[in-house]
């Protein structure tokens, strides 16, 4: 290891831990109990204890989706099946058969499940609300920041829901091809897709404008608005691209490209709970945390050895962030320790 | 494509076939045989499949078209994304089945295969296999599209139910099929009873071995075809130039790529002592170097077309043209 390695982990060893968890970081997040939760590609949920992380077996086949909610974690897998991670338990919400769960979201009151072209809403007791039909599968699903709607985009476009609305008719936002991701910002005024062209595509609801955002040499696999909704950083470039969303933006802009100049691919961004900053992942295994403003970047992890960035999480009181790799290497860092 | 096949790219096998031509009996043959693989299973008729297989996924045809709508350019949304899902798992299998709907083209599958990214870097396609019914197929080709389409993309056939038609009948349907598809494996078969060694890992894909079984009495001129889908070759001793050959290849796909199902070509360019590998399907083409012309192997460069509508003297005048 080189010293300039070293050096890009040293955030890691003096301030996180980290595992070796043998398999696929699908997705993280962080549990009510304040705990990081990893999803696995063998089924297994992972939760950074002190000691040996506690493995707790979820799925047949592989976690396809994680997400906590105020009574624990729920997780969607290649089984059929939705789980409720709670106290080290599993029971199972719903069952889809041999649709896989490939999409879950929660907010303090509602939790959606994404399988083939329907997302079934449940509350948190798991009581089935209501099933949403798409004219094509899921392929991303999002509650704004207030959980009243939930986005779900899919083939020629997204369609937005109202949580509590008694007859269901989705909003249609279109645009013909592959939508493949979602996100919504905070003021819930936008509404953006990755799209299978190396592109994102999005919609401003008030007056129903179109946006195009290009020039990706890959797919956009991770979007997330920052706290204030000015920016939106994606993966898909060799820098962390982060698109304008004042002034007029991002119609017309050119995005902020941070923490560039290697040949890694962004593979994972994760913008901070509180203030403008942005965590972000790459193809080589580094981790960054990049501050929007003064473009200052802060190596969290260092590159080599421990495959792409898969997923990354911050705990909401902004001191932690817990991350993956596609070969299995987890970690926590915690910002505020002294 | 050869020369960036790792070993870590799972081969995905895909499956065609008319309703009733006895896919579903060769999947579960498949499935069925101890062969000691591990299969995951994409299908799109769950239900139908009698073997128990922990890795069967259930989809629904999504085919979606790129850039703008062209027709020429559609691919599987839900491959790319079960690929994707599949790659997670620990337990990793030896190859991916793709069943396809008995009125499927197969063009966006083998797109998908192109187009992708993620797919591209994770899995390779190893040979579309197409199963047909001896004694339905003259009837089949007459009433549709899709029926000649399968047999056009297949890299192996199995000709089913070879136990319901006379020897005559046999030989006819087999002329018919070759009409259509000369370049193609053919298996005889009864319920299905073909070897798996005989379908899977084939690398047919490999078009090293695609373009090592084209026959050499098959590039003459004499050969007529009334079929609606044909296949032709040509073959140029010299070396070619790789700028006329592009210029050449791009005009021809976004004139003809319509018509042009699929198109294969091995090619010596001038100055490179390395084979150059061309394929297309559709107005989708991908071309990558696979390493030196063999000892004994004779260098020139050859080119398949599969489809509708060819001109023969104008392809072959316009690859001879491409000479260096």
């Amino acid at each position: 290891m080189s010293a300039q390695v070293r050096d890009a982990d040293h955030i890691l060893e003096t301030r996180g831990t980290r595992r070796d968890l043998g398999a696929h970081v699908v997705a993280c997040t962080f549990a009510p109990d304040g705990m990081a939760a990893f999803g696995l590609g063998d089924g297994t949920l992972r939760i950074a204890t002190d000691g040996d992380w506690t493995s707790i077996p979820a799925h047949e086949g592989a976690v396809l989706a994680l997400a906590a909610d105020a009574k624990g974690l729920v997780t969607g897998g290649d089984d059929g099946k939705l789980q409720r991670i709670a106290d080290a338990t599993v029971t199972t919400l719903a069952d889809f058969g041999s649709r896989w769960v490939e999409h879950v979201a929660a907010t303090p009151t509602h939790i959606a499940a994404g399988y083939g072209k329907r997302v079934a809403l449940l509350d948190t007791a798991g009581k089935l609300l209501k099933t949403l039909e798409h004219p094509s599968s899921v392929t991303g699903l999002v509650f704004d920041a207030k959980g009243k709607r939930i986005g779900a985009s899919h083939v020629n476009g997204a369609s937005l829901w109202f949580v509590a609305a008694k007859t269901d008719n989705p909003r249609k936002l279109e645009w013909k091809g592959s939508h493949t991701g979602i996100v919504i910002s905070p003021d819930g005024e936008n509404v953006v897709t990755a799209m299978q062209e190396n592109a994102l595509h999005g919609w401003r609801l008030s007056d129903g404008q179109h946006m195009r955002m290009s020039g990706y040499p890959a797919k956009t696999k991770a979007m997330s608005f920052s706290r204030n909704g000015k920016w939106l950083a994606t993966s898909g470039a060799e820098s962390i691209v982060l698109w304008p969303f004042f002034g007029g933006g991002p119609m017309g802009k050119a995005p902020t490209e941070l923490a560039g100049g290697d040949a890694a691919l962004c593979t994972f961004v994760a913008c901070h709970p509180q203030h403008e900053a942005v965590a972000a992942g790459f193809s080589d295994g580094m981790v960054v945390l990049a501050d929007i403003g003064s473009e200052r970047i802060l190596p969290v992890a260092g590159p080599g050895g421990r495959g792409a960035i898969t997923a990354m999480a911050w705990h909401p009181d902004g001191a932690r962030l817990a991350f993956g790799t596609e070969t299995g290497f987890a970690g926590v860092v915690d910002f505020s320790k002294q | 494509m050869s020369a960036s096949q790792t070993p870590h790219q799972v081969p995905v096998t895909v499956l065609t076939g008319y309703l009733g031509a006895g896919k579903t009996t060769l999947l579960n043959r498949i499935l069925s045989e101890q062969h000691g693989r591990k299969y995951a299973v994409v299908v799109n008729e769950f239900g139908e499949l009698g073997i128990d297989n922990d890795l069967v996924v259930d989809t629904d045809e999504e085919v979606f078209e790129m850039n703008n709508g062209c027709i020429c350019c559609t691919v599987r949304g839900d491959l790319i994304r079960i690929v994707g899902g599949l790659m997670k798992r620990r337990d990793k299998f030896d190859g991916i089945i793709i069943e396809t709907t008995g009125l499927a083209n197969p063009a966006p599958v083998a797109q998908t295969f192109f187009v992708d990214e993620d797919v591209r870097a994770r899995t390779r396609l190893d040979a579309i296999v197409t199963v047909v019914d001896a004694k339905h197929l003259p009837a089949r080709l007459a009433d549709s599209h899709e029926a000649a389409d399968q047999i056009a993309f297949a890299d192996v056939i199995v000709l089913n139910k070879t136990d319901l038609v006379t020897p005559a009948e046999l030989e006819a349907v087999e002329a018919k099929i070759r009409e259509i598809n000369r370049f193609a494996v053919i298996h005889r078969a009864d319920h299905a009873n073909v070897p798996v060694n005989d379908l899977l890992n084939q690398g047919a894909f490999d078009l090293d071995r695609v373009l090592a079984r084209v026959p050499e009495f098959l590039t003459d001129d004499a050969h007529e075809h009334n079929e609606d889908v044909t296949g032709l070759s040509f073959s140029v001793a010299e070396d070619l130039d790789p700028e006329k050959f592009n210029a050449w290849i791009g005009a021809l796909l976004a004139e003809q790529g319509q018509d042009l199902l699929r198109t294969k070509g091995i090619l010596a360019y001038k100055g490179d002592d390395r084979r150059f590998a061309f394929q297309a399907v559709h107005m989708i083409a991908d071309g990558a170097y696979i390493g030196p012309w063999r000892p004994g192997e004779k260098r020139e460069s050859r080119i398949v077309f599969i489809g509708r509508n060819l001109n023969r003297p104008r392809l072959r005048r316009g690859f001879e043209a491409c000479r260096a």
